[in-house]
């Protein structure tokens, strides 16, 4: 919003306070970072007797070289690819089409459907029921089971359903009047006007398909494991084992730096992600613009 | 529009060679007997299909096993589900025992009771007899005198982790090994006043491993990770039955000695959170502490990493505590196969069992999980085994290069366990102290009983349990860091635990026995 | 144009009754809704049956809906036991402190964000605010207990070479629970939430600014007549579903930062069932504290949602 013409020097101070505030949180964000980039190119040796800080100490590679030949990581990783671009694809579609209709009071029967949608995120089933259901409809050890269960998340829903209720509703009774019907001004109305809306929660449930691995777990089979679930065993694989009173679980000790090389590799690629959808960020379409 | 064409056709066609893919994936060889099978996956030991022992029992066997690796973090859960539901249950699981849940779900019948089959298990009752296990295998039957597993066997059970020290400082110090508890406070002593910023005793993994391998000397096994399930009850072992450990005599002992080492600034007070294995190691390498308990396998990394001049770790056979020298105690009988109730549906359900008997338990498979193909890994003259160069000439050492590459000696795998051969796997050092350990003498005690609770039962014991497991960790942590004072609070700790119930739950074990 | 409109027209004289009228006119809006509402019949209703659980006993291996009606024995034993209700305490504490402390910020930080001159600079704190979410609760955990250690971390080796304290042990101390809880949180989160707010921003009209400029607003006055309003909607939704989540904070966070000696307010409802519930295979128990928790939340949002229209005019319904 290139709006501020402001030169005052109130306003020049606070542009310095933001820069302060942003740069502030700049850097917390991005030191863990650096640190763990840092442990995974470092030697064990340098890691362990407490040398490394910020800057990799005896370079290596080794790390990321174990993590890249673990049995059928690579495969895992597509896999996690999959689910994340057609989960996503599906789960915008499902939600756009009940958002949308939901966004509209004067729809009979609009509060009974929002209710639903509000008593079902204070009620779920549990792990039986659901993986019950799952199976019985045949879904398990499809790829689908961990796609077609999770199309709409209600939070992601209400999300939408607010952002629609705000779009002014002269164009689309214009619209409306010269004969376009609702399922016409949806695609060339109103998603053109939501664009960050729909990048929102789009990158939610990208995030989400992405780190999901507890049902990839319980549904599928070891081909089709998602690449979040080995890497999860590995970062905490001995931490949530420690119940177990068994040698091998406590001895299960990975090096910090692999740890560290798997964190950078599960998350660089959905990191890189938001970068490219920011457009929609900034350039949003305003009213004026359609308007005219 | 037209890139969103695109896209959707992209996403069909990935879709439709996926389920191709699959299709293919599924199409079955045509062989005597196939199964499929859960494994328990390490992230240290990532399984792999092609591991020679994996081929080689399958072949001997003539079985086509899928084998289902699950990270072993999630394990449980998967295995819950399926025998819960019963829906997409594997035909065979590995890495079982019949504790906790699953020992209500074996009597309410989602669990084969194998026992009932013994005549399909040959190799495995030959096993049990050769090492004379009769009486361990009655001690994993349930309330109906049967038992649903094939437990791992192992005729002596290994020292595999203890009290570890820097020899190097004994040996500058002219300080002789410790043997009991009194001398390992001297050590920690001495080297307190050397390095008075140091903590000279450190833990891993918080202090469970602590107090599951020092905890049995004092004549007690407690806490959220002791052997055996109650927490809050230890195993009386001449009487052979429960006493109610936590507001005991043996334990206020326990808990002085390591409040007093606490107070003395010799334990290091970092112990609440989860001690990660690097931590852990930093520790031990820089100095920070030079004893801890830990595992044998733990300490080459150490070794090999500090800078210290002369670092060298050493593991000394258990201190002797006032009950005693003992360690961690240790059940000859470890986790096993297991069988779910819907495999018995299979019209080759004899054929599977049996395939299974010989792949894990026959004197040729076994061998083969512990040290690989006779001509490939080792060779055999006279008796005594030698291990091909290119595992002797590992950097990681023989067992873990044969855990990695081989597939040997993992323990979701490996059935049978003799100390004698598993000893050839490490250096002489190890087998000289489990040597002077098995000399000491019942060092190792069998793990307390699990009573034969059914699941109302089960309930009933949960409910006092979790209390009780909270109130006694609360209180434990309190006297060990000297928020508690154990003269004075001692009796207030014992009211308190006795008003929710410790004596009625210690009842409870010992009537199910 | 003209003609089709007079058809439509018509076509609504016809349809006498104001529901068959309303279904012509709305037919395409209803239609949408058909394939998104069988969802949720499907998979989020039919397992709903499960919670009869918590008034059926659960034998495992016998049936996934319990063997036999024990009323509301599961409910009792959670009402009678100090421990939940301790629980139930420490979790209401503790989410009422993290939203108190931790709700404004992503609004803050998105406004902020918006104020930045420079395009290149917002684009990349932008991105690297909303990193953090993606390091797993369990390295979070492990990365404070670094900073926070008292013989190795940043935070004591401060605290003792320079202002000659002694070290705290924070990770054990029950005093800082709560705020290590908040803190850490608001660090993984704040960028994270605040992309809702920014895409909020992102659609107000600029000619808004444009008016207020010419009125003589300063850039503070703008953000309070202008973007505070006009993202206002989107707060009040914000803060009513994370009213209705006051009793669900999720356990994997706090049972990695649980430790005995800060259990007094560290055990929330959450680790309180994954213990008893879950750890003894008790789900029966486990589901009766969850219906319980759902309908507490129920009411909470359904409270909340009432005050913000009473307020605001706007709610989630």
């Amino acid at each position: 919003m290139a709006k501020v013409k402001d030169t005052s020097i109130s306003s020049r101070i606070f542009d310095v306070m933001i820069w302060l505030v942003m740069a502030f949180m700049l850097i917390i964000c991005v030191v863990p970072f650096v640190y763990m980039i840092a442990l995974s190119l470092s030697s064990a040796k340098a890691i362990i007797n407490g040398k490394v800080s910020f800057w990799p100490v005896e370079l290596n590679l080794e790390a990321y070289s174990k993590i890249f030949t673990y049995p059928n990581f690579f495969r895992a990783y597509g896999n996690t690819i999959f689910y994340t671009v057609v989960g996503t694809a599906i789960a915008l579609v499902m939600t756009i089409l009940f958002a949308y209709p939901l966004s509209k009071s004067y729809l009979k029967g609009h509060g009974f459907f929002t209710k639903v949608v509000i008593f079902s995120m204070y009620f779920s089933g549990g792990l039986i029921p659901n993986y019950l259901l799952i199976s019985s409809i045949g879904l398990t050890g499809t790829r689908w089971a961990i796609i077609l269960p999770f199309a709409i998340s209600q939070f992601n829903l209400i999300i939408l359903i607010n952002f629609f209720k705000a779009l002014p509703t002269e164009i689309e009774e214009a619209a409306l009047i010269d004969g376009i019907g609702y399922f016409g001004i949806l695609p060339r109305i109103i998603l053109p006007l939501s664009t960050a809306a729909i990048a929102t929660i789009g990158l939610y449930y990208a995030v989400f398909f992405w780190n999901d691995w507890f049902n990839g777990l319980i549904y599928l089979n070891t081909p089709q494991y998602p690449v979040m679930l080995f890497l999860r065993n590995i970062v905490n694989g001995t931490m949530v084992v420690g119940n177990a009173s068994s040698a091998s679980a406590d001895t299960a000790m990975l090096g910090i730096s692999t740890k560290s090389a798997v964190i950078i590799t599960s998350t660089l690629p959905i990191i890189i992600l938001y970068p490219f959808l920011q457009k929609y960020f900034v350039k949003g379409l305003t009213v004026g613009s359609v308007k005219g | 529009m037209k890139k969103a064409s695109i896209i959707v056709l992209v996403l069909l066609g990935t879709v439709a060679m996926l389920f191709a893919q699959a299709a293919k994936e599924q199409a079955v060889s045509e062989v005597p007997v196939e199964f499929s099978m859960y494994y328990s996956d390490n992230a240290t030991l990532p399984f792999k299909d092609s591991w020679l022992t994996v081929q080689e029992t399958a072949k001997i066997a003539n079985a086509t096993v899928h084998y289902e690796a699950i990270p072993i973090a999630d394990y449980s859960t998967k295995v819950s589900l399926a025998l819960n539901t019963q829906t997409n249950a594997p035909d065979v699981i590995l890495y079982q025992t019949t504790a906790g849940e699953n020992q209500s779900l074996a009597l309410n019948g989602a669990i084969v009771p194998i026992s009932d089959y013994s005549e399909w298990t040959p190799n495995f009752n030959a096993m049990v007899e050769k090492y004379n296990m009769q009486s361990d295998i009655n001690k994993i039957r349930l309330g109906d005198g049967k038992y649903y597993y094939l437990p791992s066997l192992t005729d002596v059970p290994f020292y595999d982790g203890g009290i570890i020290l820097r020899q190097d400082y004994l040996e500058k110090k002219g300080l002789a090994a410790p043997k009991t508890y009194d001398d390992l406070y001297k050590i920690l002593k001495a080297y307190k006043a050397d390095n008075p910023t140091s903590y000279p005793l450190t833990i891993l993994a918080g202090p469970r491993v602590l107090y599951r391998m020092t905890m049995p000397a004092f004549g007690v096994s407690l806490g959220r990770n002791g052997s055996g399930g109650s927490r809050v009850l230890s195993w009386d072992y001449e009487k052979l039955e429960f006493f109610e450990g936590a507001i005991s005599e043996e334990f206020k002992a326990y808990i002085s000695f390591f409040a007093k080492l606490y107070k003395e600034g010799l334990l290091d007070p970092e112990m609440a959170e989860p001690i990660d294995g690097g931590t852990w190691s930093r520790k031990m390498a820089t100095g920070a502490s030079m004893a801890t308990w830990a595992y044998y396998d733990q300490i080459g990394g150490v070794t090999a990493a500090s800078e210290i001049e002369g670092f060298k770790l050493q593991m000394y056979p258990a201190l002797e505590g006032p009950a005693g020298a003992h360690h961690q105690q240790k059940n000859r009988l470890g986790s096993g196969i297991m069988f779910p109730t819907k495999t018995t549906k299979r019209s080759d359900f004899e054929q599977i069992v049996r395939a299974v008997d010989k792949m894990f338990f026959s004197e040729e498979c076994s061998k083969i999980w512990c040290i690989g193909v006779k001509g490939v890994t080792y060779t055999e003259e006279n008796g005594k085994i030698k291990y091909s160069d290119e595992i002797m000439n590992a950097s990681e050492g023989i067992y873990k290069y044969m855990q990695l590459a081989y597939g040997c000696g993992s323990d979701v795998t490996q059935m049978v366990w003799v100390n004698a051969r598993e000893m050839t796997k490490y250096d002489e050092n190890y087998a000289a102290i489990n040597a002077a350990v098995e000399a000491i003498g019942d060092v190792i005690q069998y793990i307390p009983p699990t009573p034969k609770f059914d699941d109302l039962k089960a309930e009933e014991a949960g409910m006092l349990l979790t209390p009780l497991a909270d109130k006694f960790e609360v209180w434990c942590d309190a006297f060990l860091t000297g928020k508690k004072s154990i003269d004075k609070d001692w009796d207030t700790y014992v009211k308190e635990m006795k008003s929710i119930g410790i004596e009625k739950f210690c009842t409870l074990y010992n009537a199910n026995l | 144009m003209i003609f089709k409109e007079k058809r439509n027209e018509t076509l609504q004289i016809r349809l006498r009754s104001p529901l068959q009228r309303h279904l012509f006119r709305y037919w395409q809006l209803y239609l949408m809704m058909i394939l998104p509402f069988f969802y949720f019949i499907l998979f989020k209703y039919i397992p709903m049956f499960g919670n009869i659980l918590a008034f059926r006993r659960y034998r495992p291996g016998l049936g996934p809906f319990g063997t036999e009606w024990v009323g509301l024995r599961y409910f009792k034993m959670f009402f009678k036991d100090p421990a939940f209700w301790r629980a139930f305490r420490n979790t209401l504490t503790l989410s009422v402190l993290n939203i108190v402390f931790t709700f404004p910020l992503p609004i803050i930080f998105a406004i902020m964000l918006n104020e930045l001159r420079s395009r290149n600079f917002k684009k990349i704190v932008q991105t690297i605010s909303y990193m953090p979410r993606f390091i797993s609760t369990v390295v979070v955990i492990a990365i404070l207990s670094e900073i926070l250690s008292p013989s190795s971390g940043l935070l004591n080796r401060f605290l003792v070479d320079v202002m000659h304290k002694t070290p705290t042990y924070f990770m054990n101390d029950p005093q800082y629970f709560r705020p290590i809880y908040i803190f850490s949180g608001a660090w993984q989160f704040t960028g994270w939430t605040a992309i809702i707010y920014l895409a909020s921003i992102t659609g107000i009209n600029s000619e808004l600014y444009e008016a207020a400029e010419i009125d003589g607003a300063n850039r503070f006055q703008q953000i309070w007549n202008v973007t505070l309003p006009s993202i206002l909607p989107t707060i009040m939704v914000m803060l009513i579903l994370e009213v209705g989540r006051l009793l669900s904070l999720g356990f994997e966070k706090v049972l990695l930062m649980y430790t005995p000696a800060n259990s007094e307010v560290s055990d929330i409802i959450d680790t309180l069932v994954y213990r008893t519930g879950l750890a003894n295979q008790n789900y029966s128990y486990a589901t009766a504290i969850g219906l319980f928790s759902g309908i507490i939340g129920l009411i909470l949002v359904s409270s909340a949602n009432r005050i913000s229209r009473s307020l605001t005019g706007d709610g989630i319904y």
